[in-house]
């Protein structure tokens, strides 16, 4: 320290000690070269913890409340939360890919036998529930289920790079973090409109096929699992409008009904029209109706895929109509200009089929979507 | 200005909107459970008085937001 001090001249001793300071903290950079790191790493770490607390508490809530609508529909004797637990940690072993050849209809007799499970294990848990509420129930479990893995893939990733003291790992899941939290506040709203069977803004593609054959005399039938077609005459043109049974919670199995009407009807289908909720780019109006080509379905893709390959098979034209939303908007209650847009799309769709479909064919109108809180016309 | 922080939101109710099968009033109440689109229900309307009344809407009226 003398040394110091004669070396250094006449300092007092504040700035002396202030030299040691930086010293030090030259050290540690030059000693330690991932300090920075560490302290990014801490903060990081920090910020991941607050946002898994709140996404905990949005879980605990969502669970809290499926449970306690599970319990009102419930039989005697039966334990909820254990049965309930059962649901949320259910899985679906994707088929294998190595040789994709005929994949489609794997992974289509794989997730409807988990989807029918699912179902049955709602309605032995809620005996006391008619048909239509089961299957809202079932919606349910979904939602509490995606909640619940939501909440452990965040929770994984934050332990592991909290463990291996990885930054790579942390800054992944961080980035993700806002559209995270917003699906997740979606998916607790979701678990509100369910719990009460409200329509849902997904529904809109069913709604819009709804109102086109509101009032109308026409033959109701069923064609597939929760799907059913309305067959009409508009116009010397015969029409076929095939959607969800509502009001309970239910997507159908449109492609499927969409084959056995092609099966029957063959070559007079000049047109497939499709209608549908479509994700929006940040910025655009909810409820903007557009117009396209192609089929307009969701989901893991098997529907879609035989729509396409039937429709290229019989050379019938695509038609599709898309209803834009956010991904919240379209699981939580409809909001007013997604269903005012219900109406517009019933006017086009008409004006499309007289102007595609020439009198003595028919047509094939598909609303898609969620049927929850909506009826059969 | 910066975006404000969401904290726990509210969570907007939707309103069922009814259409008197006699005159074809259109009002409107919150939304009760059982409610559906297209279901018809007993209710009086309040314009004539009938009391078959049918849910043509159920929705979330948004407020508007500046852009
Ligand atoms: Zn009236």
């Amino acid at each position: 320290m003398l040394d110091f001090l004669q070396v250094s001249g006449q300092q007092d001793l504040i700035s002396v000690i202030s030299s040691l300071i930086w010293l030090l903290f030259l050290m540690i950079f030059f000693i330690y070269p991932s300090f920075s790191q560490r302290l990014q790493l801490s903060y990081i770490l920090r910020d991941l913890e607050r946002r898994l607390q709140r996404l905990k508490v949005m879980r605990d809530e969502v669970r809290g409340k499926t449970v306690e609508v599970l319990r009102k529909y419930s039989g005697d004797g039966v334990k909820v939360d254990e049965e309930l637990d059962k649901l949320l940690l259910s899985f679906m072993i994707a088929p294998e890919s190595m040789d994709p050849y005929g994949i489609v209809y794997k992974l289509e007799h794989i997730v409807n036998t988990w989807e029918d499970v699912f179902e049955e294990h709602v309605k032995l848990i809620c005996t006391k529930a008619d048909e239509a509420w089961s299957k809202t129930l079932t919606n349910l479990v979904e939602v509490a289920r995606g909640m619940d893995y939501l909440y452990r893939v965040v929770r994984h990733y934050y332990l592991l790079g909290r463990r291996t003291a990885n930054i790579y790992i942390v800054l992944q899941i961080q980035m993700l973090m806002p559209q995270i939290m917003e699906i997740a506040e979606a998916y607790r709203r979701a678990c509100y409109a369910f719990t009460q069977g409200q329509p849902i803004g997904d529904g809109v593609g069913v709604l819009a096929v709804a109102k086109l054959v509101e009032g109308l005399e026409k033959k109701t039938y069923q064609v597939a699992k929760d799907t059913i077609v309305h067959e009409f005459e508009m116009d010397g043109r015969r029409v076929f409008v095939l959607r969800a049974a509502g009001p309970g919670g239910a997507v159908g199995r449109p492609a499927d009904g969409l084959l056995k009407i092609l099966e029957s009807e063959r070559d007079k289908v000049k047109a497939v029209i499709m209608i549908d909720a479509a994700l929006k780019l940040e910025g655009e109006e909810t409820g903007k109706v557009v117009e396209g080509i192609g089929a307009a379905i969701g989901g893991i893709g098997v529907d879609k895929f035989k729509i396409e390959e039937i429709s290229k098979k019989m050379n019938i034209p695509l038609y599709a109509f898309a209803i834009y939303q956010s991904i919240g908007e379209a699981i939580t209650p409809m909001k007013k200009s997604i269903a005012k847009a219900a109406d517009e799309v019933v006017e086009k769709v008409k004006k499309l089929i007289s102007s595609k479909v020439d009198e003595g064919f028919s047509v094939i109108v598909a609303g898609i979507g969620n049927t929850v809180g909506i009826g059969i016309s | 200005m910066l975006p404000r922080r969401r904290g726990v939101e509210e969570i907007p109710q939707p309103l069922t909107h009814l259409k008197c099968l006699e005159c074809g009033t259109v009002n409107s109440r919150p939304f009760t459970g059982g409610d559906y689109v297209f279901k018809e229900v007993e209710e009086r309307c309040p314009k004539c008085g009938a009391s078959k009344m049918k849910i043509i809407g159920i929705y979330v009226e948004e407020e508007r937001k500046t852009p």
